[in-house]
């Protein structure tokens, strides 16, 4: 199968089990090391965000994740049934601004995007539907096998 | 995440082996804060085991270079890989800190 899928609690000890899901598709797909890095600390930032901040009570909920490759990208899908936040919309971060200034949450996001090549957000159905492409392999190595 | 720390004269340098993320920074923290409580506070960090970092890894090694700002202590860094160096710099981290290639220079940059 063309993907793995599982659900987490909202509990940062949680989180634990993501760089073993990580580390299965990546076997499966022959990622690089660089794209397995990449992923889990996107993951982390994303996941640590909902956890931290998407609750506004004390429940237990469920978060999906999904991971399966689509051309050339690795695709993480992530979904929740928290308040509404598209981390999409957040302003652009300023890094040099001292760390107690910035916002919080602020610095995964900007990191995020800056790994991936796609960051897409949408509200379905009461739950927030975040989906992050990352591409398998960095641009400047494609010509490598193209022109053999 | 494992750490393991030993002793080079007046520097304790601590190794990091694993992940550093949501659920493993607050113990790097914790030892980091233990260790630059007790003079001569001086810490070099080795991530040349390192499987990743994450905002949460940064954010205490900022509050770990404050502390040691404060106490007249040093903090520095080795051994981070190519993409981890990517990262530092994506973060805005680079100039933060002090980062040296090895473990020896590292040593010799908080002497």
């Amino acid at each position: 199968m063309n993907a793995v899928e599982t659900s987490i609690l909202n509990k940062i000890r949680d989180l634990s089990r993501m760089p073993e899901l990580v580390a299965q598709f990546a076997e499966q797909h022959g990622l690089s090391e660089d794209v397995v890095f990449g992923m889990n600390v996107a993951l982390d930032e994303m996941l640590s965000n909902i956890i931290k901040y998407g609750y506004a009570d004390d429940a237990i909920h469920e978060i999906h994740v999904r991971l399966s490759v689509s051309g050339r990208m690795l695709v993480a899908e992530i979904e929740d049934d928290g308040q509404p936040f598209d981390p999409c919309a957040a302003g652009p971060v300023d890094v040099d601004a001292p760390l107690e200034e910035r916002k919080v949450g602020g610095l995964g996001i900007h990191i995020v995007r800056n790994l991936m090549a796609e960051v897409g957000y949408a509200r379905v159905a009461d739950r927030n539907r975040l989906v992050m492409k990352m591409l398998l392999e960095p641009a400047t190595k494609e010509g490598i096998h193209g022109t053999e | 995440m494992e750490l393991s720390e030993r002793k080079d004269n007046d520097v304790t340098v601590l190794e990091v082996v694993g992940r550093v993320d949501s659920v493993t920074s607050p113990d790097l923290g914790t030892r980091l804060t233990s260790i630059l409580s007790t003079p001569p506070r001086k810490v070099l960090i080795d991530f040349g085991r390192l499987e990743y970092i994450s905002s949460a890894g940064f954010r205490v090694l900022f509050l770990a270079s404050k502390q040691a700002g404060e106490s007249g202590g040093r903090l520095a860094l080795c051994g981070l890989s190519a993409k981890a160096l990517e990262l530092f710099s994506i973060a805005g981290f680079l100039k933060l800190f002090t980062i040296a290639p090895s473990r020896a220079e590292g040593i010799a940059a908080l002497r």
